[in-house]
This record gives C-alpha cells, structure tokens and sequence, in this order.
C-alpha cells in the first residue's frame, strides 16, 4: 500500500535576492511499513525532502501526497492536525520538553494533540516506556537522561500517537556508537511491533546499513535507489 | 486545560529568577495601589466623616437661589409656609433619611461690651441637630456638650478663637446683633453655653444658638429658616438617594413662574474639601497607571523573551501536532498565570501592611486642633478584586503579542532556529 507519493516536487529558497534550488523535481513512491534512508552531503536536499513529507513545509511546485491526501493543500491548522494523527517525528537534538518528565514527554502528544483519556493514556505510554527501557526513568526530566535515553524517549514520543509515517532527521548524528545501533535497532523492533514506516535523512553508515531502501541525493535531486536485501524488499 | 496551566507554571518555575524579579514588581506595583487605596480612602472619609457629621450634613435643601448667594447668609432666600411643610412631608416619608435638622444662618455682630466682632451664627434645634450632625458636640471642648441641650434658649456657643480673643470664658455674656430681613438691627443678650473649635482647629467663627432665638433676634414670625441639612442612614446611598430627593423637589414648582422652587446639593457641592477628596481618588487612579505599565511592561518583556530563547521548542510541539489555538493558550496562561499569582502576593502584602497600619493606630491632626483623626485604613476589598482583574486582563493584553508570534511561527523555520 502507497503511503507517500511526491510528483515533480521542487523546492525554493529565496536567500536575499537569490532564489536557491533545494529540490529540482523529485518523483517518489514510499509503500506502508518500510524501513527508509535519506542520503547525501549537506545541501543535497534531504531535510528538505522530509520537511515536505512531514507537512512542516510546502514544495514551490508538484504534489505531495501522504496516505493519499494532498497535504500541500492543507492549511496550517489542519496540517498540525495531521501531523499529530499521521506522523511521528524524531529529531537530532532529541528536542525534548525540558520542563517535562519522561512520561509526561511521551504522555504530550496524547493530551495537546489526540486528547486521549487518562487510563488508555497510562496504558500506551507504560507499554511504550517498557519497550524502549525507560520505565526507572519515568519521573525524571531530560536534563538528568543520556544522550541515549533522551532519544529512546523521543522515540516513544514518536511512536506513542501510532503513527503510520515516523521522520527522523540525523536521529543518531549525536550518539556514540553502541547507543546509536541501540536506537536503531529500537527503531527496528517498533517498525515490526506497529507496522510504522520510518524515514530517515542521514549521514551515518550505521544507519544506512539498516535501511531497507537508500535513495541517495545530491544538489536536490534522488541520483541512486538502491535496496538492501539483507533487510527487505526494495519499494 | 490543567495540562496547559501545568506547563506554563513550570515554565515560569524554569526561569526561576526572572520570573521572581518580574512577580516582584508586579506584586510592589498592585501592593502599593492596595495601600494607596486603603490609605487615601481612609484619610478621605475619615475627614468627609467629620465634615458631615459635626457641620454640614450629607445633603442640604435650600430655597432656590440661597446657595449662589451663601457667602452674605441671606435671609430673604428662606422657606416657610407650604413649601416647608411639603419639604418636611417629603423628608418624613422617604425611609433613606435618617433625620434632618432645619437651621437658620445669619451672620451677627459679637460683642463682650468692651470688643465686637462678627460671627456666622446657625440656630437649630439641638436635639435634630444632634442627629443630623452627630459629631458636632464633640468639637465643643467646653460647656455644655449635651446633644439635646447644647444650645438651650437664651445660650449660645461660640468659636474658640473668638472665645480666645475677646477673653470669653463660658457662663460669660454677650451681646448678639444681627440685621434684620427687613432691614432693621436687633440685639440680644446670651449666656456663653459652650465653646467649640474648628473641624481643622481653633479656627472659623461659626457659633450656635437656639432657632426660636434666632426667630426672636431676627424677628421672624412665621417660622421661617434658610436651611435644611439631611442625614442619611446609608451614606452609600448618596447619590442614589440625592438623584431622587432632587427628582421630588422639582416637581415642586413656584406656582407663577413654573420654575423650581428649591435647590438641592450633597455635601461635595458645598465644602471645598471635596475637590482634595477628588484628588486623592485622582491620585489612586494615577497609581492604578502606574501598575497598569508596570504589569504590561515587565510580563511583555517576559514573555517575548520566553518566546524567542524557545523558538526551538515552539517548532517541536508544533511539528508533533499542536495546534496553534493551543501554543497561543500555553503563552497566554504563562503571562495571566504570572500576573494572577503577582497579583495575589501583592495583594496579601497589601493586606498585612494595612493591618500593621491598623494596629498601630496612627493619628493626626490638623494645626492645633484637638481633634485627633485615626488612621485606620479598612481592607478595601473592591480595590483588591478589581486589581486582581485589573493585573490579570492587563496580562492577557501583554502576553497577546508574544503568544501570538509562537502560534504563527511556521515550525520548519521554527526548528531551523539555534
């Protein structure tokens, strides 16, 4: 089953005077439950490409489509609204809620965006903590987790609202080395657990080496697909 | 909304200094606009206590032009006959009136036989005078300061300072001269009763004595006076109670002009202490000023700048889902939460301040006077909720602009944001 389909999209950037091409045309069909990596150096377009994607931002040209729905059609208050039903996002910077404690990181998206009642709220988000190992961490605040823990939580954050589409952005570009296979490998299991596609824009290898299908970019444009046998079917 | 309210308090607890800093001022701000408040009030009604109790009344009727002409006391401007009566019907029946006390008021020359000077003269009734003006036996340091005796015919009381200078010492006489309506001078011989001094000490020369001697000294027949001062049971009810009271009296029309026949005035209209009662309400408005740009001031600043050190944070709840309606709620209650809370220390302050006030029982006075005048400020309660909506209304309109900017921020550029 399609879940992202992306005709002819081109991106724009005016800096000054100076309109900068981040995307150049990009054409992609992504199916449901795939395992998903974004490569390419710095300005290829990547994080732009999941901007799009994640409705945060609107392709000058051509059509987005996320689940079937035209998304960059929507309207601010609806796109938040779809966002918070349709897509997890995991950041670099873990961007956690400071003055929040773990469980109540995770519990957010419940309360502010799906207004989920307290018992089927405590239920998920314990099932959540269990899987991803935080529940000895579950009052404390980000300020007092690892690098690791933050982005096991934002993780769960991701997953917490059971989204069909997970974004991350350099989800281990500020982990060691044995946290981010860890993480990863977290991802993996959640991928399996909720049938969750997740997609990823990256430089590290670690990742690229889990993904399912790679597509490289380089100056906006997708320059290679290759899939990776070893963990799936190619889309 | 809990969660919401939950949120923006341990954001505030997040900046912990600044947010003390700002709640201090704020706190400062509405603490002095209750101590001002409680204060100046106090001191205003304190003194328009005594201006109504001890001389003037709450209100005064008067036949119609008297008052434009109250400096010469004129006699021909008096009621008598039916209009009184009608006057004196419509005060009987209106149950806001408590009492009220007709006078005379004429001016007279003083004379111990050896000195003379003039006096301003008011001849009641002692006993209505009592009720309407309760406090007035208490300026009377010496003599008889009986409230229903006070002045007993063939007495009067006279004004300290004329006492002091003419070397009149009670059970002393003098003799009383006053022009007549008709134009001629009478005279008569008083026994000094008693002697009282100033609202604002040994000052004035305003002196009692009893109406039916008035009525004999000015030769009026018919029973005429020139002045009734009212007393009412509520002195909150004033205006309300004056509106109607006026509304009555002009129905009250000279029969061959059509023009009103009388002239009504509450104690503001007649004593010049009412424009320093205006200003100090003027200066507690200028304190409330004063708090309205400190609250606007320092929680505008401390929400724009909570907004713009978490742009980044404002980009991740946006990207997960957040409304905007909803990022705008979380500031909103941020700065209302600041101000509500501020509001309520500045207010507790406020109240043990006026208390400690209170407690230590202040007085003054004014010159020489005997009279002492207690500071005793009440808890003004309508100041204390009215500064509460005030702080908190002032807040909502200060953490617009800043809770605004974060709903509208697009979250791409919102996460781009270091």
């Amino acid at each position: 089953m399609e879940l992202i389909h992306l005709e002819n999209v081109k991106k724009d950037y005016v800096i000054g005077e100076v309109k900068v091409p981040a995307l150049k045309g990009i054409n992609l069909s992504i199916n449901a439950g795939r395992f998903i990596s974004f490569v390419g150096p710095s300005g290829s377009g990547k994080t732009t490409l999941l901007n799009l994607i994640g409705c945060l931002d609107k392709p000058t040209e051509g059509k987005v489509f996320v689940t079937g729905v035209e998304v960059n059609k929507m309207d601010r208050k609806i796109s938040a609204k779809f966002r918070g039903d349709h897509i997890g996002f995991i950041f670099q910077n873990f961007n956690l809620i400071p003055v929040l404690t773990v469980y109540e990181n995770i519990e957010y998206p419940l309360i502010m965006v799906q207004n989920i009642p307290l018992e089927k709220r405590k239920q998920k988000i314990n099932d959540l903590l269990a899987k991803v190992g935080m529940t000895q961490q579950r009052n404390k605040y980000p300020a007092q987790l690892s690098g690791g823990q933050k982005q096991r939580v934002a993780v769960a954050r991701a997953l917490v609202t059971e989204p069909k589409l997970v974004l991350a952005d350099e989800p281990t570009a500020n982990l060691d080395h044995d946290t981010a296979y860890k993480v990863i490998g977290l991802m993996h299991e959640m991928k399996k657990e909720f049938n969750t596609t997740f997609i990823f824009a990256t430089h590290d290898s670690k990742i690229v080496g889990e993904a399912e299908v790679l597509y490289t970019m380089e100056d906006g444009l997708i320059i290679k697909v290759q899939e990776n046998k070893r963990n799936g079917e190619a889309n | 909304m809990i969660n919401i309210i939950k949120i923006a308090w341990r954001n505030l607890l997040r900046y912990t200094r600044r947010s003390l800093l700002t709640s201090f001022m704020i706190a400062a701000g509405v603490t002095l606009v209750i101590i001002f408040s409680g204060v100046g009030n106090s001191f205003k009604n304190e003194i328009v206590g005594v201006i109504t109790n001890s001389n003037v009344g709450d209100i005064q009727i008067h036949k119609k032009g008297y008052v434009g002409s109250i400096d010469n006391l004129p006699l021909d401007i008096a009621f008598s006959g039916n209009g009184l009566k009608r006057i004196e019907g419509l005060l009987d029946s209106n149950p806001e009136i408590k009492s009220y006390s007709e006078r005379i008021r004429f001016g007279a020359m003083a004379s111990n036989f050896a000195q003379t000077t003039n006096m301003r003269l008011t001849a009641v009734y002692p006993e209505k005078e009592s009720q309407t003006c309760p406090a007035l036996v208490k300026r009377i340091k010496e003599g008889d300061a009986n409230p229903d005796t006070f002045v007993k015919p063939g007495s009067v009381v006279i004004p300290q300072n004329i006492a002091t200078g003419m070397n009149l010492k009670v059970g002393n006489d003098i003799v009383l001269i006053a022009t007549n309506k008709d134009g001629s001078v009478n005279g008569m011989t008083f026994k000094i009763s008693g002697i009282s001094e100033n609202i604002m000490g040994p000052q004035g020369k305003d002196g009692y004595i009893h109406i039916k001697d008035a009525q004999s000294l000015l030769r009026i027949e018919d029973g005429e006076i020139t002045e009734i001062a009212l007393k009412l049971h509520n002195f909150d009810k004033l205006s309300k109670t004056y509106a109607a009271l006026k509304n009555e009296l002009m129905q009250i029309q000279k029969e061959k002009t059509g023009k009103p026949s009388f002239e009504i005035h509450t104690w503001e209209e007649l004593v010049p202490f009412s424009t320093i009662a205006k200003i100090i309400t003027l200066l507690i408005m200028v304190v409330r000023v004063v708090l309205f740009f400190i609250v606007l001031i320092s929680i505008l600043n401390v929400m724009m700048m909570s907004v713009y050190e978490r742009i980044g944070e404002i980009g991740t709840i946006a990207s997960i889902g957040t409304l905007p309606s909803k990022i705008l709620a979380l500031f909103l209650t941020e700065g209302v939460t600041l101000g509500f809370f501020s509001a309520i220390g500045g207010n507790l302050a406020g109240i043990v301040i006026l208390m400690i006030i209170n407690a230590a029982k202040f007085n003054f006075r004014f010159g020489d006077a005997r009279t002492e005048f207690i500071l005793a400020p009440q808890i003004p309660i309508t100041e204390i909720s009215l500064s509460i909506v005030f702080v908190v209304v002032i807040s909502v309109l200060a953490s617009l602009q800043p809770a605004l900017k974060a709903s509208r921020m697009e979250p791409v550029e919102a996460l781009r944001h270091v």
